[in-house]
């Protein structure tokens, strides 16, 4: 086979529908066992996804209904400012969940293919911001966490117990966390050979999955203009 | 329709035209498990999307589009996952090569391994090309204009050409 010449790629396209068809009837078996299993309770990647979406999306509301009760029976300021900065974060989480689900119901694997990744990458994008700004705030909130928290469980307060001194410390630390995570993350994401989801996390709180998803979506652009 | 009876639809469809998942399967993954996982994933989202095809395309379009979605989109996330295992310096490669099965026929398997290197769109295109579908349907399935898809075909083919040739004078 010569492809020097249009004559040479009809003959290799002759040649790959042939391959094709040697090894097409290899999946027989997969049909029949198809055939065999019950087709309605198949499920795809994208049905799993948003269904992890909106457990997600479940799990902050109630933290909410639950913050606003403990608001409602702690009405000192020193209560209520964590308790309203807990609000905000779950507030901000939810809309960036609901984003997700939505841009998730308009994929339509049916609709032409650079449309659809386009939407698929923006989705990568949403998912990707979300748990970088999740990550990134968590320090910061650790505190507000943990006043609520203490009232919360024990009854006890943690202003009265550790004083300003140490409340203030822990917030400084909480500063300091987020760009030793970022370093940490960007010298462990390659070492972390075996464990998918911790590599996955390293990544994306080094930079390096956004950069990766924005290449891509750039890439689609281009691919679509030119 | 019973839903025995549209099962029963869809299974024939898929048996019909199950040549495109093989084409799509193998072009996009990177071991026989992977293929197998990727084709089992095509047939659930045909399965999914199936009550909703209304015969505007033809079946056979229809079906390439949601194979090569559901195809492009593992392909990107293995890849990612590729990328961040094997090299340090993720810009340095863009896309893992995916082996061929070609039953010892060896032009082929040069000119197949060349394909597979393509990125996945491009890939998608050569895909369609080979299968011999029109420069309409194409664009039809991809979703750029029927110009576009002409000057992509013929830049890949430059490109495999001079490849090969290179390859060849060694």
């Amino acid at each position: 086979m010569n492809v020097q010449n249009d004559m040479g790629f009809s003959e290799l396209k002759r040649l790959w529908q042939e391959n094709a068809r040697q090894l097409a009837a290899s999946l027989r078996l997969n049909a029949m066992l198809m055939q065999r299993a019950n087709l309605g309770k198949v499920e795809t990647t994208l049905g799993r996804l948003a269904r992890a979406i909106a457990f997600e999306l479940v799990l902050i509301l109630a933290g909410i209904v639950l913050v606003g009760w403990f608001g409602a029976h702690n009405p000192q300021p020193k209560f209520l400012v964590p308790a309203a900065m807990i609000d905000l974060y779950a507030v901000a989480m939810v809309v960036a969940n609901a984003r997700q689900l939505a841009v998730l119901k308009s994929i339509d694997y049916d609709e032409p293919v650079v449309a659809i990744q386009q939407r698929v990458e923006a989705l990568k994008l949403l998912r990707i911001r979300t748990t970088l700004g999740a990550l990134l705030f968590g320090p910061l909130m650790w505190l507000p966490f943990f006043i609520v928290g203490v009232r919360l469980l024990f009854g006890g307060d943690v202003y009265a117990a550790a004083g300003p001194e140490w409340l203030i410390a822990n917030a400084l630390f909480g500063l300091a966390v987020i760009p030793m995570a970022i370093l940490l993350a960007r010298i462990a994401a390659p070492r972390l050979h075996r464990s998918g989801a911790l590599r996955r996390l390293a990544d994306d709180v080094a930079g390096r999955s956004l950069a990766s998803a924005l290449h891509d979506l750039a890439a689609l652009r281009r691919f679509a203009d030119h | 329709m019973s839903a025995n009876g549209v099962q029963a639809e869809f299974l024939d469809a898929l048996d019909r035209h199950r040549g495109i998942l093989v084409k799509v399967g193998n072009s996009y993954s990177r071991t026989p498990a992977d293929r197998d996982d990727l084709i089992q994933e095509i047939i659930a989202q045909l399965w999914r999307s199936f009550p909703r095809y209304d015969g505007r395309a033809k079946l056979s379009t229809w079906m390439y589009r949601i194979a090569l979605n559901v195809a492009i989109t593992f392909y990107r996330s293995e890849s990612r996952r590729a990328r961040s295992v094997e090299l340090r310096d993720p810009a340095k490669v863009e896309e893992f090569d995916t082996p061929v099965e070609t039953a010892g026929n060896e032009a082929l398997e040069m000119v197949l391994e060349r394909v597979n290197q393509l990125d996945a769109l491009n890939r998608a295109v050569m895909i369609l090309y080979l299968d011999d579908r029109t420069y309409a349907e194409i664009a039809e399935i991809i979703g750029i204009s029927e110009t576009n898809v002409a000057t992509k075909i013929g830049r890949i083919k430059q490109r495999l050409q001079s490849d090969i040739g290179a390859q060849q004078r060694k």
